[in-house]
């Protein structure tokens, strides 16, 4: 592999690229391609690459699009690919305002900026959540599976990432330079960088509540590392490049352009073994002897006594019943698309990828504790 | 099926058990049943000795179609003529290489014989008497014929090179990658032929032609699954199958494997090996999806069950390096009950036995989670095939306009819903010890009489907690 030429793409922008996934995918263009490298984001300050990489870093804010317009003149980016967007389960609660503003107008301002430029390529980082009504079971789930809108969508995150999706799949083939668009639908993001699924699951661990198991555990979830989720980008960003590059357009069943890609590590798992690998590679010792099983239904109980003592103490809750619904959902999905039009694999296997997130995320907690 | 005393005692124990084997004995009805009154001498000789030779393959072979009834049978006895040769540690080296390698002239050769087998070879019979199986090989069709030929010559000389690979006899298998091209000589050449002759005679979708790792997948899995199950008992005759590169990362000596004081490494060494063996269940679930006859269904079908099973039982249990252990008589029969009827009920065994698979997985395991995707992603290739969402209907469902499902109660809603609850609580529970009150209950007599108790506990506490620093006292 490392004799083969690295692929060329040419100048590519990163929005977002200071990130959870955006930074991964910056990785792997100094890496692993030929590109000129630039990178927009809020405050370019975490995860940026050292100065010999080359990498150029603009703060700019996309729902500011007067200055996103000037950032793209300024680059003239051949690629883009936009990661960006407010964490969806954060320690902080995100407000509706602000999900819509950079979800879905920032989107709106980046697909015009690409069109005025002259992008040809734009990869838009979406979710696999856009299909779930967050109550109901996804099994096996395609691309043909129902993309859930409004008030049967109960997480606002998933609405604002549906409709941004949205935007950028109408924009393919439209502008003066036939700008072509493709969505990654990824599910359950981890890895180095990670705030929420790693950070969530250790202090669970912490907190020693990591011997209660709500449910039977026979529900499969997809989780995956990062570096393939942004692996899954680049290849994206190369199909359609290369369609750009021909005057016809793609059979159907090979087309990447205007189409969604559901992106997982292609290792279904369930759900409480994902917790408990994440917890053994955390250092518990613990067998699954001990385990307190709740059922489904005492679980929503205990949730709901949790949101009623919240509710009344006026603070978020910790512990709430979506939680356990989610806990006990089966949500996985089938990459065969991404597999045949995209040529995707995932590049590190699950297993590794918890152990490496995990390492990731103790050795960031103990630089901390230094400074 | 003889029954023992101890056996009669557990199935009476366990009437589920008792109740799959009445099951099976009453219910089970041949596809194809052989006629041996029709029979020629020769055949039902063939017959006398795959009774003799195999004890789990007679009865699926005999319910075989009539069409393949015999070619298989004769397939059969040719590879385990093969393998009675391969095996008997009697005949030299130099003698045995060419009767391997050139097995096909002599199963072509008129009334051949072979009787220098040694006297404790279980199978010695079937090559005294193999001129009644050249008899009948000579009448089976020219393809069926050819197929059988190929694969006796491909095992043949797969035999002769293991036989004289002295580093291998001496110290076993190295690498996973020999400890596999094992499984191909021994189970996965089978798989291969077996399948030419299933599409040949037009019972089994040829595309599985072009799909040959499929065929591997069905004799690597149960291949695998024996040499796991018998660990142990290969230890007692001086072989070993499990390759070395994965058991020297728990012990450093093959034997340390057995020792008690390494349970712990041993089990997570087993674990590795059904990581191992488990990556084939979709692949032989596809390869199963091709078969269009039911006794070729059956056939295929009961091992790979009982394989599952199997390995189910083999995970997680320190007994499999204390004694050979097997599934018991009733779990076979519910087994062969359920495989003797569609994919879908066949998929649904390999479903449960997964599902049990990772209720045993021991997170402390390096292999834990491996283990948990690769049983994930057997359901969900059993999805792929028999899917339960339908994607159009969920579109329909989807319709914007339609009753919105409002499963989520707001916070006040349910803090309203938890008060009436308890409001309601209350005033029943004070209507009722009212009404007692009323009707002349004590409750002031019920009172004192726990405060007594109350004070008698304290009490009983208080001398407990000056008697223990006497004890300390008394101690020092």
């Amino acid at each position: 592999m490392a004799s083969q030429t690295k692929p060329d793409l040419g100048r590519v922008l990163v929005i977002g690229g200071c990130g959870f996934l955006g930074h991964h995918v910056v990785n792997q263009l100094v890496e692993k391609y030929t590109a000129s490298v630039s990178v927009i984001d809020l405050r370019c300050i975490r995860n940026r690459r050292t100065e010999s990489d080359g990498v150029k870093y603009f703060d700019a804010d996309i729902t500011d699009s007067a200055k996103l317009q000037s950032v793209f003149e300024e680059i003239k980016p051949d690629v883009v690919i936009h990661t960006a967007s407010p964490p969806a389960q954060a320690s902080v609660s995100v407000t509706h305002e602000l999900f819509k503003k950079v979800n879905v107008d920032g989107t709106q301002a980046v697909v015009d900026a690409c069109r005025s430029t002259g992008v040809k390529a734009l990869v838009f980082t979406s979710s696999a959540s856009v299909m779930s009504d967050n109550v109901s079971d996804l099994i096996n789930a395609d691309e043909r599976w129902p993309v859930i809108r409004g008030e049967k969508q109960t997480e606002y995150y998933s609405e604002t990432k549906a409709a941004a999706e949205q935007i950028v799949l109408e924009a393919n083939r439209t502008g003066p330079s036939n700008l072509l668009t493709t969505a990654i639908r990824p599910s359950g993001i981890m890895g180095e960088g990670d705030t929420m699924t790693i950070y969530h699951l250790i202090n669970i661990y912490r907190s020693g509540k990591n011997n209660i198991q709500v449910g039977d555990n026979n529900n499969i979830f997809d989780f995956t590392y990062a570096p393939n989720v942004a692996h899954a980008h680049l290849l994206a960003a190369r199909a359609l490049l290369l369609t750009h590059t021909s005057s016809t357009v793609p059979l159907d069943t090979e087309r990447v352009d205007g189409e969604a890609f559901i992106v997982t590590n292609d290792s279904p798992v369930y759900f409480w073994d994902f917790c408990r690998a994440v917890w053994a590679a955390a250092g518990s010792d613990k067998g699954v002897k001990g385990v307190w099983t709740l059922s489904k239904d005492v679980g929503l109980v205990l949730g709901f006594l949790s949101e009623c003592f919240f509710g009344l103490i006026r603070k978020p809750p910790t512990f709430n019943r979506q939680r356990i619904v989610y806990s006990c959902m089966t949500r996985y999905y089938n990459i065969t698309k991404a597999k045949r039009r995209l040529g995707y694999k995932p590049l590190v296997s699950l297993d590794e990828g918890v152990r490496r997130s995990v390492k990731w995320f103790l050795e960031q907690e103990k630089e901390n504790e230094k400074s | 099926m003889a029954i023992g005393p101890k056996q009669a005692l557990y199935l009476l124990a366990h009437p589920v058990q008792l109740r799959s084997i009445i099951q099976w004995k009453l219910w089970h009805e041949p596809v194809h049943k052989r006629d041996p009154s029709k029979e020629p001498d020769t055949v039902k000789s063939c017959f006398h000795f795959l009774d003799l030779t195999s004890r789990s393959f007679s009865a699926v072979i005999q319910e075989l179609t009539p069409e393949l009834l015999l070619p298989v049978c004769l397939f059969y006895l040719v590879l385990r003529g093969l393998d009675t040769i391969e095996d008997d540690m009697t005949i030299p080296i130099e003698e045995k290489e060419p009767l391997l390698r050139n097995f096909k002239q002599y199963m072509e050769t008129d009334g051949w014989t072979f009787d220098k087998n040694g006297p404790d070879e279980k199978d010695r019979e079937l090559l005294v008497h193999f001129d009644d199986v050249i008899v009948e090989l000579k009448k089976v069709k020219r393809p069926y014929y050819d197929i059988i030929a190929d694969i006796t010559v491909k095992m043949g000389n797969g035999m002769a090179d293991y036989a004289l690979n002295a580093e291998l006899n001496a110290n076993g298998v190295q690498s996973v990658e020999e400890y596999e091209e094992y499984c191909h000589y021994v189970a996965g050449l089978v798989g291969d032929g077996l399948t030419r002759l299933f599409v040949e005679a037009k019972l089994a979708n040829p595309h599985l032609l072009g799909r040959p790792d499929l065929a591997e997948s069905m004799g690597q899995f149960l291949q695998k699954t024996n040499i796991i199950r018998d660990v142990e008992e290969d230890f007692r005759d001086n072989r070993r199958w499990w390759p070395k590169d994965i058991w020297s990362k728990y012990v450093d000596k093959w034997e340390d494997i057995f020792k008690p004081e390494n349970r712990a490494k041993a089990l997570e060494c087993s674990d590795e090996m059904v990581l191992n063996a488990l990556k084939h269940t979709e692949d032989c679930l596809f390869y199963m999806a091709g078969m269009k006859e039911q006794s070729v269904f059956n056939f295929v079908a009961i091992p790979q069950a009982m394989a599952i099973a199997t390995l189910e039982l083999v995970f997680r249990n320190p007994a499999i390096f204390d004694k050979h252990i097997k599934l018991n008589k009733g779990d076979a029969c519910q087994l062969m009950l359920e495989s003797t009827q569609n994919l879908r009920v066949l998929c649904e065994v390999f479903r449960r036995y997964v599902r049990r698979i990772h209720k045993k997985n021991d997170p402390r395991s390096r292999h834990f989670l491996a283990i948990s995707v690769q049983c994930a992603k057997t359901e969900q290739f059993i999805e792929t095939l028999f899917p339960q969402q339908d994607p159009t209907k969920l579109a329909h469902d989807g319709k914007p306009g339609e009753l919105a499902q409002q499963p989520n109660m707001q916070v006040s809603e349910a803090f309203f819903l938890l008060a009436a609850v308890l409001g309601v609580l209350f005033l029943v529970g004070g209507l009722m010890i009212g009404s007692a009150w009323l009707l002349g209950a004590r409750f002031d007599q019920v009172f004192r009489d726990f405060d007594e108790k109350v004070k008698a506990g304290k009490s009983l506490v208080s001398s407990a907690a000056t008697a223990i620093p006497s004890a300390i006292r008394d101690e020092l």
